[in-house]
């Protein structure tokens, strides 16, 4: 059989329509994972030794559990104590926890960067603790950190296909019904393994901009 | 049919079997996996052209897109378009091992570059072939360098592993799934089955820790 890429085109909507999907339960993953990052982090570096031990123990299960399991734990066991979520909340939630526990670790790296200068000048200024968390910490952890942010988030996108597991139609859940339907996974999969690079590539330019613009009144060797 | 709804002495014996499977895979992956990965490196080394950037895209390709579409695309898409069989076994080995392969590649390539320009020259001046030079000077303190982020890889490729169970291979987590649909308990089987994951990568972790203490000795510090 020779590469044919023409019997894809009929099948570029309902591509879309998938790639759509994926687009939205990324985006909400992102969201979902960056308040459970940051939340993460800052019990992480709490004072606290039983809150930044609980948030240790989160991280490193999510980390060294395969997403598919933790996956499959959500999707099978969640109706299994009463709560009937469809598939694709399901995915979100599952991102969203793996993502946080990802994105923990790079904002703590960010809260520990940061000049204890600041925090000293900030206490003696008479802020509070939760104020100087979100006004003072927060911000510079989070701008410093948007580009390691960014290839986490990239690792959602490509992990988002596995969320085809669960009888979700998104980029590659729609792959799979247009592979089988023309007879042409080849094709159809080589298409979409481009896309995906590219995909992935597009975005990584686009976090590199931002995180220069965001960055562009600290040293050259940051931004 | 009857249907033998709670667990049995007998699960044991199949997650240890899926167990094996998984770690057998990821073994014989990761050692094909260093294989060509130090090989892409080395072309690199010696700054082959058209190979050079050839491999560079092909790495990229394979970090930045979705390992379970490598392996249809591998598993599906290979008996389509060349008419040969692809077992889902042999699907697995060759997916898991290219993507592998690619992240070796790049973790090998910053080990090499982590030498100093002077030290390559300086022996090079001595004489050294450009053979001699990777293997008596670039070699140890390379392997030294990456180790690190090779552990971090290989806690990553193991967990990869669970997706060879889409394509039907029998491993922890299709073993995870029979017993799922079985007993129909899913939040005590994936618990045993994370768990088994979660003992496996802190093993690796472990035995990748000790191994750059090793490595490292003869840089660190003695004391006065």
């Amino acid at each position: 059989m020779k590469f044919d890429l023409t019997i894809l085109a009929p099948h570029v909507p309902f591509l879309l329509k998938g790639a759509l999907l994926t687009a939205e339960a990324c985006a909400l993953a992102l969201v979902g994972s960056l308040i459970i990052g940051l939340l993460v982090a800052a019990l992480r570096t709490s004072s606290s030794p039983i809150l930044s031990r609980a948030a240790f123990i989160y991280v490193d299960l999510f980390r060294n559990i395969p997403f598919i399991v933790q996956l499959f734990f959500f999707f099978y066991g969640l109706p299994e104590i009463g709560i009937y979520i469809d598939a694709f909340t399901t995915g979100v939630i599952a991102l969203s926890i793996a993502g946080g526990a990802f994105s923990s670790d790079v904002i703590r790296s960010g809260i520990l960067a940061i000049d204890t200068g600041i925090l000293e000048a900030a206490e003696v200024s008479g802020l509070s603790k939760p104020v100087i968390f979100r006004k003072i910490v927060m911000p510079i952890a989070l701008r410093t950190s948007v580009r390691p942010l960014g290839s986490v988030f990239i690792n959602l996108v490509l992990t988002s296909s596995i969320l085809s597991t669960i009888t979700l139609n998104e980029l590659t859940g729609s792959a799979k019904i247009v592979a089988s339907d023309t007879f042409r996974p080849f094709e159809v999969y080589a298409v979409l393994l481009i896309v995906y690079a590219s995909l992935t590539y597009l975005i990584s330019l686009a976090i590199g901009s931002l995180h220069r613009r965001l960055n562009r009144d600290r040293m050259p060797d940051v931004a | 049919m009857m249907r033998y709804t709670s667990f049995t002495s007998y699960d044991f014996i199949l997650l240890a079997q899926g167990l094996g499977v998984s770690l057998a895979l990821f073994a014989v992956t990761t050692l094909i996996g260093l294989l060509i990965g130090t090989t892409w490196a080395i072309v690199r080394f010696y700054r082959v052209p058209v190979l050079t950037p050839l491999i560079t895209f092909f790495a990229e390709l394979l970090k930045n897109s979705p390992v379970l579409v490598q392996l249809f695309l591998v598993f599906f898409g290979l008996p389509a378009l060349a008419k040969i069989n692809v077992t889902p076994v042999e699907a697995a080995v060759i997916t898991l091992s290219g993507n592998t392969a690619a992240f070796i590649y790049v973790i090998a390539v910053s080990a090499i570059e982590s030498i100093g320009r002077d030290q390559i020259e300086s022996a090079r001046v001595f004489g050294l072939t450009r053979w001699q030079v990777l293997r008596h000077v670039v070699a140890p303190q390379a392997m030294a360098f990456a180790v690190g982020p090779l552990t971090g890889l290989l806690v990553n490729q193991l967990q990869v592993t669970s997706l060879i169970s889409v394509i039907g291979v029998v491993d922890l987590t299709k073993i995870g799934n029979i017993l799922n649909l079985r007993t129909l308990k899913p939040f005590i089987v994936w618990t045993i089955v994370g768990g088994l994951y979660y003992v496996t990568a802190k093993l690796i972790a472990l035995g990748g820790a000790r191994l750059e203490k090793r490595l490292r000795a003869h840089t660190a510090w003695k004391g006065l």
